[in-house]
């Protein structure tokens, strides 16, 4: 999952007015368990995930693992 | 699920089958790839095709006696192909002279010929051919026997002598003059490994197989006249052919008779109709042979026999280039993976399980039952994709549960008593119905989930008119109301489970209630109670109108023509059929049939839950059938309306037209959204509650925020397609101000907030204006990231 995802970007938390930075996340569904890097703040850990991320690479992989 | 059971059925598929003629073809010439070439002017084409099947084609071309004709169906409709006709052009513009053939090793075994005649040189041919060292003995001077009774009967004799010229060219040694006799079979016998023999007449008799051609002396293989001396010029060169095959077997020591049964002519199981076909006659010959456009017109006249009945009408079909018997196999094959990727999911969750296919199939294949067993054994093993059903499965519960699920008799005579004064009584026949209200509900309005979502404001109206209708003829059955889900989606779903405990709570319900006949609104609901509640005495409400009389609503009768899209669950149930066409008569509508209706309607796309497993194919089935239709469509299931209106046609719900809100040609109709359906299911429960039953709900349900959602038309579109509703976007914000779990982009000055509900992320991306908020965009995984 880690080809395309932004390492920097605009946004930042509102309640921490921290920028966001690159770390290694879990992410699970189904039987699936990945480790990938995703921006997310640093003080209270909210992960950042685009619409780009969400309905693409992550659908895709969502789809493919039902399908397994 | 039993799998050897299910492949059993793709076997009875004709798909396969060939057509009349290729079967009575004695070498089964693939008359349709044939014609397809000279249809498009390809005569070289052609004659591959030729060449490919028909031993000497250059010559048997133009001398076959050709009973395919004589089979052919197109006869009862202008006569039939004349495919001799068409060989005969096809050699004159198609032939060409072969290349100079490959002298391969002949290494398989040395085989003797005996009489160089039509079924002689056939046979000599196909052995060089399969590799084996061929002598062939011929008592004349020349190859070919009955051959050169057609010289300037259709063959010329430069071409018999070109044709049978090759043979030697191919290295078959050919002995001129020898004329081999019984006493001389036994040296042959020994030094070759086997004989055939192909002359015409022979001094001692033996039993030949009809299959094989192999006599009682295993070595020994006889065709030609000696096997049938009245044979077609086809039949001798195909026995020859065939011997060849066994001549191959015997040595190669296979076995002779297998899967051999349809050697020569055969019975094929297409029995091609052509009842529908319009009659069209054949092309005349201006010559003495078909011009190169004659026999393309000739040949456009074949109706390429195949049986394709199932794929023609169904778009599932043609979308994964499937027909049921590979279908089968697929299915088949995608059951038995334990590891690995299914490929077939997607395909089998975008089957809508209309049943067409099997209504038009000859053999009465169908895949509906057929996918909804696979369904079920998927959900059963845990392989039956999460996202497919998700949301359908959602909105069903949400139809189960208090925001709309509701059961209630028939208001009583005691409570209804501020009705009873007059004029009331005199003019209201609900108002008479409630006052002869007899505390016995015979029967029991089910309208149905998504007739309550869609089109809500009618459900009170028919309720009451329920009321007075069957009160007035019927005075000991009251009409109660029973809102919820019959449970179709869990069943499309494959959920046996859930379907199971649905059908048990209104089981339990119609116990409850005294077995009152249901009445149902909703052609999804028809078939389920069919399916599951057989026990329940159920009646159309389009019965009900038809037979008690419609609403009284002040028409000005409809002058225009509709076309009926019948709905396919009850495709089964004339009954419905039958009373939907008088309403529509009485309210002075002409009817158009389409070509798939009644029990041949097509589906709209949203059976099978196929508008959630895969929307394209939904709006692929729309749109196959608004193309159909040229008048404005009127239907009578609102999952039919909603698709239809969707795929821009114009279409009606007969509701619309009885309670005559068939308005305003010309604004563009709208469906509710995903969100709008579940809060007309809401509103209707409150309303009903309120107006017929005088209570108010008990506690407010829905949650109140203090902000004020802004929602453009696109951002909304968006949401139905990612099945977003607002009231999780809703949720989102609230939390996102709440707690301020939110991030903040400086320049755009954007919020962008995140929620799992239950098992679904949604994220929304704002614009905060005091307590207006825009919505921008929403979006949604179902992924879990693991924050912290
Ligand atoms: S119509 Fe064509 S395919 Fe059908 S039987 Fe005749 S020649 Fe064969
Ligand atoms: S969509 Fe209908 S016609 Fe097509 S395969 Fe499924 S049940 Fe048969
Ligand atoms: S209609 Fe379809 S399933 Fe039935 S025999 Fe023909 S091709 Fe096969
Ligand atoms: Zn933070």
């Amino acid at each position: 999952m880690n080809e395309h995802i932004d390492t920097t970007t605009e946004w930042v938390c509102d309640k921490c007015r921290q920028a966001l930075v690159s770390q290694k996340v879990k992410v699970r569904y189904l039987d699936g368990n990945f480790e990938v890097d995703l921006l997310k703040c640093p003080t209270c850990q909210m992960v950042f995930i685009s619409d780009e991320l969400a309905m693409g690479k992550m659908l895709e992989v969502e789809k493919g693992l039902e399908d397994k | 699920m039993d799998l050897d059971q299910l492949l059993e059925i793709s076997n009875q598929c004709i798909h396969s089958e060939p057509p009349v003629c290729v079967a009575s073809c004695p070498v089964h010439m693939d008359v349709i790839a044939f014609v397809s070439e000279v249809e498009k002017g390809n005569f070289s084409g052609a004659y591959k095709m030729m060449e490919s099947k028909i031993p000497l084609s250059r010559l048997i071309g133009k001398i076959c006696d050709h009973p395919c004709e004589k089979a052919c169906v197109r006869s009862h409709a202008g006569g039939s192909i004349r495919i001799g006709e068409l060989e005969k052009s096809v050699v004159t513009f198609g032939y060409s002279a072969p290349k100079k053939p490959l002298l391969l090793p002949k290494n398989k075994g040395n085989i003797a010929v005996i009489g160089g005649g039509l079924s002689g040189c056939v046979a000599a041919i196909e052995l060089d051919k399969k590799g084996y060292k061929v002598a062939l003995f011929e008592k004349s001077n020349r190859l070919g026997g009955r051959l050169w009774e057609y010289v300037s009967k259709g063959l010329e004799a430069r071409e018999i002598e070109e044709e049978l010229g090759m043979i030697e060219q191919k290295g078959i040694a050919v002995h001129y003059g020898v004329e081999v006799l019984e006493e001389d079979l036994p040296r042959y016998l020994e030094t070759y490994d086997a004989i055939y023999l192909g002359a015409r007449t022979w001094s001692k008799s033996y039993t030949v197989d009809p299959h094989s051609f192999q006599s009682e002396i295993s070595a020994l293989f006889i065709g030609g006249g000696i096997q049938n001396p009245n044979a077609l010029m086809i039949e001798s060169a195909s026995s020859g052919k065939r011997a060849a095959v066994s001549i191959d077997r015997y040595i190669t020591q296979s076995s002779m008779l297998a899967s051999r049964e349809r050697e020569g002519v055969f019975e094929t199981k297409l029995h091609y109709a052509t009842d529908q076909v319009a009659p069209l006659a054949s092309v005349p010959l201006s010559a003495s042979i078909y011009s190169q456009d004659e026999a393309a017109a000739e040949a456009s006249r074949c109706l390429k026999c195949q049986c394709d009945a199932c794929i023609k009408a169904c778009v599932h079909m043609q979308r994964f280039s499937i027909t049921p018997d590979s279908y089968i196999r697929s299915i088949c094959h995608n059951e038995r993976i334990v590891l690995g990727t299914r490929r077939a999911n997607l395909m089998i969750n975008s089957c809508t399980e209309c049943g067409l296919c099997k209504a038009v199939c000859p053999v009465g294949i169908g895949m509906a039952d057929i996918i909804h067993a696979t369904r079920e054994s998927m959900v059963k093993r845990n392989k039956m994709p999460l996202s497919a059903h998700d949301f359908a499965l959602k909105d069903m519960a949400f139809s189960q549960s208090d925001y709309f699920s509701l059961v209630r008799k028939q208001p009583s005579k005691e409570a209804s008593k501020d009705l009873f004064y007059y004029p009331m009584i005199a003019f209201s026949a609900y108002a008479r119905g409630l006052y002869k209200g007899s505390g016995k509900t015979g029967y029991l309005f089910y309208p149905g989930c998504q007739l309550s979502s869609t089109h809500t404001d009618y459900i009170g109206s028919i309720y009451k008119h329920l009321v007075g209708v069957i009160k007035e003829k019927d005075a000991m059955s009251d009409v109660g109301l029973f809102l919820g889900c019959c449970g179709a989606p869990a069943d499309w779903a494959g959920r046996g489970d859930l379907m199971h405990d649905n059908v048990e709570k209104i089981r339990q319900t119609w116990e409850a209630e005294g077995r009152p006949t249901f009445i149902l609104a909703c052609s999804s609901c028809a078939s389920t109670f069919a399916k599951y509640l057989p026990m329940i005495q159920t009646v159309s409400l389009w019965e009900i109108f038809d037979t008690y009389g419609l609403p009284e609503v002040d028409i000005k009768k409809g002058k225009r023509e509709l076309c009926i899209h019948d709905a396919c669950a009850i495709r089964d149930n004339p009954k419905i059929h039958e009373s939907i066409r008088n309403i529509v008569k009485t309210l002075g509508y002409s009817v158009q049939e389409l070509e798939y209706s009644k029990e041949k309607t097509k589906c709209c796309g949203y059976g099978g839950l196929v508008a959630c497993a895969n929307p394209e194919q939904a709006e692929e089935f729309a749109a196959d059938r608004i193309c159909e239709s040229d008048p404005d469509v009127l239907v009578y299931c609102a999952m039919c309306k909603d698709m239809l209106v969707k795929g821009n046609k114009r279409a009606y719900h007969i509701l619309d037209i009885i309670y005559a809100n068939e308005i305003n040609q010309e604004t563009p109709q709208k469906m509710p959204t995903l969100s709008d359906r579940q809060n007309n299911r809401k509103r209707l429960k409150r309303q009903l509650l309120k107006e017929i039953w005088n209570e108010e709900e008990e506690g407010a349900m829905d949650p109140t925020y203090d902000f004020a959602l802004h929602i453009s038309d696109e951002i909304t579109a968006l949401m139905e397609k990612r099945f977003i509703l607002l009231g999780d976007v809703e949720k989102v914000v609230a939390n996102s101000l709440s707690h301020q779990e939110r991030f903040f982009n400086p320049k755009s000055s954007d919020y962008l907030a995140r929620l799992r509900i239950q098992n679904v992320t949604y994220w929304v991306r704002y614009e905060e204006s005091g307590r207006d908020i825009t919505v921008k965009d929403a979006y949604m995984h179902r992924m879990e990231v693991v924050e912290g």
